[in-house]
């Protein structure tokens, strides 16, 4: 278009010029002969957004190892394993750390029993007003946000909170409902709860109602039905869900702390006193190079087994 | 190592920077950093009836004598102090003005080497000798007043009077109904001897100490920060903690049934003090050492301590009505030599140990 | 589809049981706010609008609202190029390493908040942009990212490349393609993306706990530090401005792209 006379391109609207203008302006930044790397040329900038965390994880390595002078509370200058030493010699981190990984077991499995038949129900309802009402009841508390949420169940599990009040209002004793392992498991279950159905709807949407019927025609009952038809074949979602649940939870700061009152620390707590309450950044840099493995060590055995194509971007 | 030559650099140069603008004000008479007023000052504080006081008895006057408006951040001591350090060595402004400290943090961050000189406050003259930091050199914090971590108790839990040894704590009856800081502070040292250590055992041998933890585990304590003891008892779901008196004083101003006392094992009494990190712009630095030397006279000590209910280092400061010839407020050198008090030394040195163990018994 | 009753009978008290889980504390906090009373209970003491009056005359929150707000905003303008552009290099373009990439576009994910918070903290302090705002929204930009990736690649996923070659053989040239074409082909991918971007962002506060300090606070870290002193009820009313920024971001939702987007099988 370049090559119509002036007075042609006068004449043009202004847009069509500016649009010509960037065309050109882009073929000569990037010419067709590097149209095979356009891909690479778009990932940059994520790759450069995400490349932060591994400059602040290389931060934390160096960190890690050095160990901390306690009469100038500096780091030495000199490179030691100490602080990984440490935290092998020191039987609680082993226990924080299984009690973390006890809790996001128990989560995940919680939230998915819980999270698996709501997204069956609002996939297969026939209702779209009770369907909508499904998703807006699911999507509410998950754009409230953890604090605010943890914040409600305090004023509902506290001492003289509601379930107390209602409780010690029929002549029943009152319970210790909160500041336990229990309230923050339970916490945790019901924040994990929308992300969780999220990921398994896709998975049920795409089981035909068909398949099941036919299993059920079958002569199967429902349960049967739901356990060697449905369960198996939204088992992608599930264990994406699963994987999901598991890290979040394993490393959660919040629950553990609002709703946990002091003695239920998770491994990120742990960190964060490393870090801040004992100011011995050298440790907490263990900590965390320590977590960062495992969990990495974690994804990559369930990407083994389950395929990677559960947590992929392409489905 | 490269990015600390980096950051060495830029201290050299901020410091060369700092030196030509100190001896530009050397021409100028402070006068013109008096007039530089900042907008705001920002001085870190502690929650609830803590920052109450504060902003009553320091900040409002503050901002009524100067005109400079006072914001009281709240963020967690532990969580300003590597803030703080790091802004310090990066030479960046660092995120507070004054930040109201337990003694011990402060003396560390001193040991760092962040804090502001404040000998030349006019209000140093004539304090108790209390105000003066101990085992350092000058005054790169002062401390403001004296305080007591009571066995604070709900009397409707305690039919028969006060518990007299803290021992109380490990009674079944009261499971999951005691608390404690949730490192321990204010503790360490008392439970050693209520483990049947002595006082000569701190800092060697806090084996007693530990033990005592390791029953008291059993009995289910809650561990928080100071508010949460108000709270708490407010809500009644505790009858017994190891706290500062101003929290059960704050319970009690409420309309709740709280009394404290100190057991037969005594009770640890420490301070807090205020301080100023370095690298604030000279205006600033001159109005929040403004700021520390006008909560140091005698009408801010009086007004703040008061609402507090704790011991100013003002001499002569007569007590609240409600704490006359309270154990919680010792101001004789025999109320104090009922109490437990540790040298500051001696706690930068060990409380890091004290808490890293505290968590490993509680946290295990 | 006809319900066996047993089935639908074990199926209904599961969701009852969510729903209540899911919506109580929302309920419970819309309540406490109304209190006329000095602390936080349920049922309210009296009715009256003195919390939200008291929040609405400190400007403190008022100022942590707008700061959250511009944080909010800046995530999302990055995420909306940087996630889409990514989105569309993995779904539409063969690459060698394509599996390396997905894990390392992973890692915000893998990477515990808290470690990544504190890592941010130590870099963002060694090249002297930390105590600023923007440095946060590009945190939270980071930390979100693959929600964004997530939700446009999900819409790559079902745009025809047909269309593309049929606009290329038309003539028209790559970059109008890519306006005319693709971007409008992935909107909703784009509109659901933003709109979870910002909202996370809105309500994100662990990482921005280690990244912000009293001059540039947001709202959440405001109030988690509020929850650790004393627990009053002009928290309750924040909390009520929360659920009222999720019900427009739900409603917009909505509005814009439907909600059913989330019940596509991809």
């Amino acid at each position: 278009m370049t090559d119509l006379p002036k007075r042609t391109l006068d004449r043009l609207p202004l847009r069509w010029v500016l649009m010509d203008k960037i065309e050109a302006f882009a073929s000569l930044v990037w010419p067709a002969k590097c149209h095979r790397t356009t891909g690479w040329l778009f990932l940059t900038p994520a790759l450069l957004l995400v490349g932060i965390l591994l400059i602040g994880l290389g931060y934390m390595l160096e960190y890690s190892l050095h160990e901390l002078d306690l009469s100038s509370y500096r780091l030495k200058d000199a490179y030691t394993l100490g602080n990984y030493r440490y935290l092998l010699e020191q039987p609680v981190y082993l226990q924080v750390l299984l009690r973390t990984l006890l809790a996001a077991s128990v989560v995940t499995l919680a939230t998915l029993t819980l999270a698996f038949p709501y997204a069956y129900v609002m996939v297969r309802t026939s209702s779209s007003a009770w369907r909508k009402f499904l998703l807006v009841s699911l999507f509410l508390p998950f754009f409230i946000g953890q604090v605010v949420r943890a914040y409600g169940w305090l004023i509902i599990l506290g001492k003289e909170g509601i379930i107390n009040s209602a409780l010690m209002s029929l002549g029943l004793p009152a319970m210790d409902l909160i500041y336990n392992y229990g309230a923050v498991v339970f916490g945790l279950v019901q924040y994990m709860l929308p992300f969780a159905v999220l990921l398994i709807v896709p998975a049920i949407t795409a089981i035909g109602e068909d398949i099941e019927l036919a299993a059920e025609s079958l002569g199967a009952n429902w349960l049967r039905a739901f356990w060697h038809v449905v369960l198996p074949m939204a088992r992608p979602g599930l264990v994406g869900a699963g994987i999901v649940v598991f890290t979040l939870t394993m490393t959660d700061f919040a629950m553990p702390e609002i709703l946990g009152g002091g003695t239920t620390d998770f491994i990120a707590s742990a960190i964060y006193d490393s870090f801040f309450q004992l100011s011995n950044s050298g440790l907490g840099a263990a900590l965390s190079i320590v977590l960062v493995t495992l969990g990495s060590i974690l994804v990559a055995i369930v990407f083994r087994i389950t395929g990677a194509g559960t947590l992929s971007i392409r489905q | 190592m490269k990015n600390r030559q980096v950051v060495k650099n830029v201290q050299r140069r901020t410091v060369m920077k700092a030196g030509a603008a100190a001896a530009g004000a050397l021409a100028f008479p402070s006068l013109l950093r008096a007039n530089d007023k900042p907008s705001e000052l920002i001085v870190r504080a502690w929650g609830g009836a803590w920052g109450d006081a504060l902003k009553a008895g320091v900040a409002d006057p503050f901002t009524a004598a100067t005109g400079i408006k006072v914001r009281l951040d709240f963020t967690e001591d532990n969580e300003i102090k590597p803030k703080i350090w790091s802004a310090v060595d990066q030479g960046r402004i660092p995120p507070i003005h004054v930040n109201w400290d337990t003694s011990t943090n402060a003396t560390i961050s001193a040991l760092r080497g962040v804090t502001v000189d404040l000998s030349d406050l006019s209000n140093l003259d004539g304090l108790l000798p209390l105000a003066r930091p101990a085992g350092l050199e000058g005054y790169p914090l002062v401390n403001t007043y004296a305080y007591v971590y009571v066995c604070a108790y709900r009397p409707e839990a305690f039919p028969d009077g006060a518990p007299t040894s803290w021992k109380t704590m490990l009674d079944p009856k009261y499971k999951g109904r005691i608390a404690l800081y949730d490192d321990g502070i204010g503790f360490n040292p008392i439970a050693v001897i209520a483990g049947g250590g002595t006082f000569e055992d701190i800092p060697d041998n806090m084996e007693p100490g530990y033990e005592f933890y390791r029953q008291l585990k059993a009995n289910e304590p809650l561990l928080g920060e100071d508010s949460d003891f108000t709270t708490w008892f407010q809500n009644g779901e505790i009858d017994l903690a190891c706290t500062i008196s101003v929290n059960a004083r704050a319970a009690r101003q409420n309309g709740i049934d709280v009394q404290w006392t100190v057991p037969e094992e005594g009770c640890k009494v420490d301070t807090d003090g205020l301080w100023i990190p370095k690298g604030l712009p000279e205006n600033e630095e001159y109005w929040a050492k403004e700021f520390v030397n006008f909560a140091l006279s005698r009408e801010a000590q009086e007004k703040w301590c008061s609402l507090l209910g704790l011991p100013p280092v003002f001499p002569g400061i007569a007590p609240p009505e409600d704490l006359v010839g309270d154990p919680s407020y010792p101001t004789e050198p025999e109320d104090f030599a009922r109490l437990v008090s540790v040298p500051s030394p001696i706690l930068v040195e060990n409380q890091p140990k004290w808490f890293a163990r505290f968590n490993e018994i509680f946290q295990g | 589809m006809q319900l066996i009753p047993s089935k639908k009978w074990v199926l209904g008290s599961l969701v009852a049981f969510s729903l209540i889980t899911l919506s109580l504390p929302t309920i419970i906090i819309i309540g406490a706010s109304f209190t006329s009373g000095e602390i936080i209970q349920f049922p309210p003491e009296g009715f009256s609008l003195r919390w939200y009056r008291q929040l609405w005359e400190m400007d403190d929150f008022r100022s942590a609202f707008v700061r959250t707000f511009q944080v909010s905003a800046i995530c999302t303008l990055l995420a909306i190029p940087v996630g889409t552009l990514a989105a569309l290099a993995s779904v539409r373009y063969r690459m060698r390493f394509q599996r390396s990439i997905q894990v390392y576009l992973l890692l915000p994910f893998t990477i515990p908040l808290v470690v990544s918070g504190i890592a941010m903290m130590i870099f963002f302090g060694e090249i002297r942009i930390l105590g600023q705002l923007w440095p946060v929204g590009v945190a939270l930009c980071l930390i979100n990212l693959p929600f964004m990736i997530w939700s446009v690649s999900s819409t790559v996923n079902g745009l025809d490349p047909e269309l593309e070659n049929a606009a290329h053989s038309c003539g028209a040239p790559p970059v109008q393609t890519f306006f005319a074409v693709t971007v409008p082909a992935v909107m909703p991918g784009i509109i659901t993306g933003a709109l979870l971007m910002f909202i996370l962002a809105f309500n994100e506060f662990l990482v921005s706990l280690f990244l912000t300090d009293a001059r540039t606070v947001t709202l959440p870290v405001q109030i988690y530090n509020s929850i650790r002193s004393v627990i009053t009820p002009d928290l309750a009313a924040v909390s009520v401005v929360y659920i009222l920024v999720a019900l427009l971001a739900v409603w917009l939702l909505d509005r814009l792209v439907g909600l059913d987007i989330f019940l596509k099988s991809r």
